[in-house]
């Protein structure tokens, strides 16, 4: 038994079908909890529109959002995972696939940087990101799909020897220059440490935790609820037309690293797309964070 | 919070009495675009060097890139969703004072020269539910005209009838006021006080504290 290329192909599109068309159910709860805690009344009609248009994608089998982002997946691959077949190749023919067979049918968004011309495949695209775990016999999926809505308003700054207070700092300031423009309320994934490439890496794996879990290292799972309460209380709100509610959670990762301290912080918009699956050797899919719909 | 309900063409009047924060639904024709080239192609259209495939002389301008095609039964919007405005800033002031713009909607807001040729030509700024395709979408009636179909489908300048589309909300009135602009001095003025905030829940973190019981 092994993990085979049809399999590979087949699951990666899947999940970033599913991304698109329905947002997670800890999404749904975190945006009813919002609904409920909000003090604007305009704001309230926003995060109710918001649930609607969730709604009636997953009710009608469409894109909840017209930008379909480009193709990025997190992938972890098991020391006893076996495969057959070119399963690296795999996920780039799935795509290739979706974007023939989806229906609604996709815009082109994957672009050429130096031309600006866009299309629907490119150099280094999909985006895949590897990561091994000791004894598994699966692969461990996620896609999460990216556009310029939040995309764009990711930073990060090197300090060096920061203070909790610098950084707190410098996350607010991050915040209050973009928040308007994210389509909050947004996930804000941070990243502290280690080096200019890994604190990115991190800060956007942040994003994809299940929404609200706290860190497990305790000083960061402090700075998790002050900087969200801090966050809620800058006024931008849903749509970043006023209210109370900005961010519906912060993730914070750390590394080690030098003296030098990269801080990342980088936004999942209000619909939250991240899907996960794990792919074993006997075939077996487990779908991690909601519940499994096959699409096509 | 006043709620309207406008059908276009609209007058001045009817723009001037909306307020920030005010909900509108919108009935009637807008022109649509996503694409930077295709406001650079508007630009050429003011300058005399191409032609618009149809008026916007006081449109409702929306920011709404779409997926359209070409059917038997003509062109046919298959969904649309806002994309941000603020990538437009440098080219907006020219083309809402030129064609005197009574709407221009999107996500993200406008700058202050932007909201400063609103004000000039009598024009408001409205806020559209990013990630709400299936809403907008379902509020189309008819497609009334494609141009510059040589643009990739998002690209186009898409002429449509709406009915009952949003609630949108207004973020920039024609009065000079930019809820955007005002939102992000206000949450500067918050930052000294949230910093101290801030302050005060990581010494009680570090000591051991936990959650402001408070809070």
């Amino acid at each position: 038994m092994a993990i085979t290329y049809e399999a590979v192909k087949s699951l990666t599109a899947d999940l970033y079908e599913w991304s698109l068309k329905r947002i997670p159910d800890d999404a749904k709860e975190a945006l009813d909890r919002a609904a409920a805690a909000e003090t604007n009344e305009s704001a309230r009609k926003v995060l109710s529109m918001m649930r609607r248009s969730a709604d009636r994608a997953e009710n009608t089998d469409r894109f909840v959002c017209s930008d379909s982002g480009v193709p990025v997946y997190f992938i972890k691959v098991g020391t006893q995972a076996r495969f057959e077949g070119d399963v690296k190749r795999a996920i780039s023919d799935g795509f290739a696939h979706l974007v023939e067979t989806i229906q609604p049918p996709l815009l082109k968004h994957v672009t050429n940087p130096l031309t600006n011309e866009r299309s629907y495949a490119g150099k280094d695209m999909p985006m895949v990101s590897w990561d091994m775990i000791d004894g598994a016999d699966y692969i461990d999926i996620t896609c999460a799909p990216k556009a310029l809505g939040s995309g764009r308003w990711a930073s990060l700054e090197i300090f060096s020897f920061p203070t909790l207070e610098e950084i707190e700092a410098y996350i607010l300031d991050v915040i209050v220059k973009t928040a308007a423009q994210q389509c909050p309320p947004v996930t804000i994934g941070v990243g502290i440490g280690g080096t200019f490439d890994y604190c990115t890496k991190i800060a956007k794996l942040a994003t994809l935790r299940p929404l609200g879990t706290p860190s497990s290292e305790p000083v960061l799972a402090a700075m998790e609820e002050r900087l969200l309460k801090a966050v809620n209380k800058l006024g931008f709100g849903p749509m970043g037309t006023g209210g109370d509610t900005t961010a519906l959670a912060i993730h914070i990762e750390y590394a080690s690293g030098h003296g030098f301290t990269p801080v990342a912080v980088c936004f999942n918009c209000w619909i939250n797309r991240r899907t996960r699956a794990r792919l074993y050797n006997d075939g077996r899919i487990e779908r991690i964070g909601g519940p499994w719909r096959r699409i096509i | 919070m006043a709620t309207h309900h406008l059908t276009l063409p609209v007058d001045v009047e009817a723009i001037r009495a909306l307020r920030l924060g005010d909900l509108v639904t919108v009935d009637g024709e807008i022109v649509a675009t996503g694409g930077l080239p295709t406001h650079k192609r508007i630009i050429e259209a003011m300058e005399g060097k191409r032609e618009l495939p149809f008026p916007l002389e006081g449109a409702g301008f929306f920011h709404l890139p779409s997926y359209s095609r070409d059917t038997d039964q003509g062109f046919e919007i298959v969904y649309i969703n806002p994309t941000t405005s603020t990538r437009f800033n440098p080219l907006m002031p020219k083309i809402i004072r030129h064609y005197g713009l009574r709407i221009v909607c999107g996500k993200g807001g406008l700058d202050a020269e932007c909201a400063r040729a609103m004000q000039e030509v009598g024009c408001v700024y409205l806020s559209i539910l990013g990630g709400g395709a299936t809403l907008h979408t379902d509020a189309i009636k008819e497609v009334t005209g494609v141009g510059w179909s040589d643009l990739v489908t998002h690209y186009r300048l898409v002429k449509m009838r709406v009915e009952d589309l949003g609630p949108l909300t207004v973020g920039i009135d024609a009065h000079g006021n930019n809820g955007y602009d005002q939102l992000e001095s206000r949450a500067r003025e918050r930052l000294p006080a949230l910093m101290e905030e801030l302050r005060v829940a990581r010494e009680r973190a570090a000591a051991g504290g936990g959650s402001d019981p408070a809070a």
